[in-house]
């Protein structure tokens, strides 16, 4: 029973990290509509900045959360206004194809950039643990939990309840009508989709401490947050939280009760029977 | 005689809304039955359970005799329903003629086999509407009149035996409205049968064998267009007090 | 012209049959991966060109197209020729089975479910004793680069020649008014639903004998690079770039962009990768229409061809 226990916290853990990851491409994809295939390519630029704050400046990887959302969001911001702003009003495969070409480039640039090895992020409690409740939780692992739940409030609190929050809302209903209303769209769209892309690169920070970052972890994750974000179900903002925590649960117990090579197929094929039954996720509405 | 349609007791509900309800009517072969109403009585939504589109909540569609109401869309085309959308949608990438001959490709029975035996039934029914000047012109290029003979020509091309038109002569002006009641005739002289959804007047009254009123959904009044026009009900529901 | 026009491409097509025997071995593997490309290519340009349903899974019929051709000859020691129609078939039967579910998605809910599908194939195949787990198989050795070369050419031009039986066909036709509008298509009598199984059926159906050519050819296949993502937004941009719903259009947008490619690769190592990402990036923004599209209009329009297609889309 215990074990079973374990599996749960082990999962709902990974589940809290997991719904900050897709909670930047959740945001940019129900507010904006732009499907941004390079999303896992912000998180790992996110792991690799906390990795050199870490070893160059010796931040601790929780303290440069900060400053890596404000790098990532810089680069997040000057992508969207100076290149996606140009095919925004495009069919929506457009927005895939060129953010998966944004993808490509990022991921090649990195490669070059910071070589292919892995690196980790390895601050002096790493390998710490303590019990609650008869499960093992590992200090970091804990943490990255709570960051991510504070992340996640903290932009529910921002788009409903700030200025900025509402004309971002305002754009994602009615454009025209938040033109008239004196917001500039073009910015507004920079502002959302920076941060998304804060938001990966916070998720990338956390990710760093918990695994190991190289150039490549990008595309796995980016279909991770997708999968998550349908489940979940992009109408409600819980729906990133519900889609996180069920993946992360249901990862943790196919590794343990099927095999971990099998996680994988796990997720995708409950993304596929979601997409299938159920298309506006756990959290949509069905009408 | 049979007639061609029949509605019985049909319901439409979307959620809370009851968009159709418990309406039942028939329609005879050959005749033109004008569909009148104010906006949201649920007279699209009734041409959409006839054509397709949306199935019922309950209730009964019999076409020919035959229970259509749970048919997909496709297959009632096949069987020789044909409609125009009263927000016009045009194949946008490809030209009028082409867009004519998907009609002629799928309509009744199944449609043409070759691409050759389409294009000229669509030429033909381009002609038909007035819009032969305009074959190889894009579809998305055309203006509001030219879109609806658009429209108009797609519908026939798929050689309906009831062909049911949503507001065909929204936004015209009298010498078009004049143009499209001409059309009409001309495809009724065919034996087509048709049910018109219309606001303008003039043209139901000098078109409709018999009327159909709905209001929220029910029918409120049937007959010919002179009993129909001049029911207090439909007065009050609808067309207003007539200033001397 | 017309005659100019028949002498110039019966050329072309007798240089592509007599190339083994004109050019270097190099040049003979870069054709025939180009070929493959171009098939691939192709095949999307059935389901997302003409269709209209961008699906990210065309990768999955590749591999099962490999995998089932490398399975027929490595366990059961079957034949080249049964192998890859087995794969064929196989594929086929996967694109039905998974083809109805997903084709109901409209957009980019249906390209995801196709991107979750390619996702999940390596992670299922990957567990697979019979397809040799993560490692893959084996598959016999066959000399003669001539041989792949001219299979894949007759493929290449197989394919070109059911799409352009589609560009003139009543099925075409369907498929052209699903992409334009379904729901009016429906209206108008097109079964959309069956048609655009037939399409995704079709595709998959090329997707896979270029898998079991291409798995017999380098003698390997393995779970990553048999469901490899990479090579399905290829295959998209190829297509797109040289004029989705047209008959040559993926031909020359693989030629050309895999001519680049190579060229760039020569002098930069790895530079293929940036390459592509590049061209994405400006051919989306700049040319969204594909190669087709520009070639017809800019003469016309010059520059402004570009600026209309940006004050088209942007914001």
């Amino acid at each position: 029973m215990s074990l079973f226990l374990q599996i749960i916290v082990n999962g709902i853990l990974l589940g809290g990290l997991y719904s900050l990851m897709a909670l930047g491409l959740a945001l940019v994809w129900g507010v904006l509509n732009i499907v941004n295939l390079s999303h896992g390519a912000f998180i790992m630029l996110g792991a690799y900045a906390s990795y050199y704050f870490f070893t160059l400046l010796h931040l601790d990887p929780f303290a440069a959360l900060p400053l890596c959302m404000l790098t990532v969001f810089a680069l997040g911001f000057l992508l969207q206004r100076y290149v996606l702003n140009l095919i925004v009003r495009g069919p929506m495969f457009n927005t895939l194809l060129i953010t998966f070409g944004i993808d490509v480039v990022l991921t090649y640039l990195a490669q070059i950039v910071f070589s292919a090895d892995f690196r980790v992020v390895n601050p002096s409690y790493a390998g710490a643990n303590f019990t609650m409740f008869g499960a093992t939780l590992p200090l970091v692992r804990a943490l990255a939990f709570a960051m991510a739940i504070a992340l996640t409030l903290a932009v529910w609190l921002i788009l409903g309840h700030t200025r900025i929050g509402r004309a971002v809302r305002a754009c994602a209903q009615n454009l025209v009508a938040a033109r008239l209303y004196g917001v500039e769209p073009r910015t507004v769209y920079a502002l959302t989709f920076g941060m998304g892309a804060a938001l990966a690169g916070a998720a990338g920070d956390l990710y760093g401490v918990v695994s190991q970052i190289n150039p490549y972890i990008g595309d796995p994750l980016t279909a991770k947050s997708f999968a998550i974000s349908i489940i979940g179900g992009l109408e409600n903002p819980l729906g990133v939280v519900v889609g996180g925590l069920f993946l992360g649960i249901l990862e943790s117990l196919t590794s343990l009760y099927v095999g971990s090579t099998y996680t994988d197929v796990a997720s995708f094929g409950v993304l596929v029977l979601v997409l299938i039954t159920r298309p506006k996720g756990l959290l949509g509405r069905t009408t | 005689m049979q007639p061609i349609l029949t509605v019985n007791h049909l319901t439409k509900r979307f959620g809370g809304l009851v968009a159709v309800d418990d309406v039942s009517f028939d329609l005879f072969e050959g005749e033109i039955l004008g569909l009148i109403g104010p906006n949201g009585a649920g007279k699209t939504t009734m041409v959409s359970l006839i054509s397709g589109t949306i199935s019922p909540s309950t209730g009964k569609v019999l076409f020919q005799g035959a229970p259509i109401a749970h048919l997909p869309a496709f297959r009632r085309s096949r069987l020789g329903i044909g409609r125009t959308f009263q927000l016009m949608k045009p194949f946008p990438g490809l030209n009028v003629l082409d867009n004519v001959a998907v009609g002629a490709l799928f309509g009744t029975g199944g449609g043409k086999r070759h691409l050759e035996e389409a294009r000229e039934d669509a030429a033909h029914w381009l002609g038909f509407v007035g819009l032969g000047h305009r074959e190889r012109q894009r579809a998305d290029e055309l203006g509001g009149p030219d879109r609806k003979r658009l429209e108009l020509a797609k519908a026939l091309a798929m050689n309906p035996r009831l062909l049911l038109l949503d507001e065909v002569m929204a936004g015209l002006h009298h010498g078009e409205i004049d143009e499209v009641v001409c059309v009409i005739r001309k495809v009724q002289n065919r034996g087509i049968t048709v049910l018109l959804i219309e606001h303008v007047m003039k043209a139901i009254q000098s078109l409709s064998d018999r009327v159909l009123v709905l209001h929220h959904g029910t029918k409120i009044a049937e007959g010919t267009a002179d009993a129909v026009l001049s029911d207090p009900q439909v007065v009050d529901a609808y067309l207003g007090t007539r200033r001397v | 012209m017309r005659r100019v026009g028949s002498i110039v491409f019966v050329a072309v097509v007798l240089a592509l049959l007599l190339l083994p025997w004109l050019a270097t071995p190099a040049l003979i593997q870069f054709g025939t991966t180009t070929l493959l490309l171009a098939t691939l290519a192709q095949s999307w340009n059935i389901i997302g060109g003409y269709a209209g349903y961008a699906s990210f899974g065309n990768s999955v019929f590749y591999g099962i197209g490999g995998y089932g051709t490398a399975i027929a000859m490595v366990q059961f020691g079957l034949p080249f020729g049964i192998g890859i129609l087995l794969g064929a078939v196989l594929a086929m039967f996967f694109a039905l089975l998974l083809g109805l579910p997903v084709l109901r998605l409209r957009g980019h809910y249906f390209a995801i479910a196709t991107l979750a599908l390619a996702e999940a194939m390596t992670g299922i195949v990957s567990n697979l004793d019979i397809a040799g787990r993560n490692i893959g198989l084996v598959l016999p050795l066959r000399k003669g680069d001539a041989f792949f070369y001219e299979l894949s050419l007759g493929l290449l031009a197989l394919a070109t020649l059911t799409v352009f039986w589609i560009s003139r066909s009543r099925f075409g036709f369907g498929l052209i008014a699903i992409r334009e509008d379904e729901d009016a298509a429906g209206v108008m009598g097109v079964n959309t639903t069956l048609y655009k199984a037939l399409a995704f059926l079709l595709a998959g159906f090329f997707s896979a004998l270029a898998g079991g050519i291409h798995a017999y050819w380098i003698t390997f296949i393995d779970p990553v690079s048999a469901f490899d993502i990479t090579l399905n937004v290829m295959m998209i941009i190829m297509a797109i770039f040289g004029g989705a719903g047209t008959i040559f259009g993926p031909l020359v947008g693989a030629v050309l962009l895999s001519s680049i490619s190579e060229v760039l690769a020569t002098e930069i190592t790895g530079m293929a990768s940036l390459f592509f990402g590049l061209v994405i990036v400006v051919a989306v923004v700049f040319m969204p229409r594909g190669l087709a599209d520009l070639l017809r209009r800019l003469p016309g329009l010059g520059w402004r061809y570009f600026r209309e297609n940006l004050w088209l889309h942007r914001l």
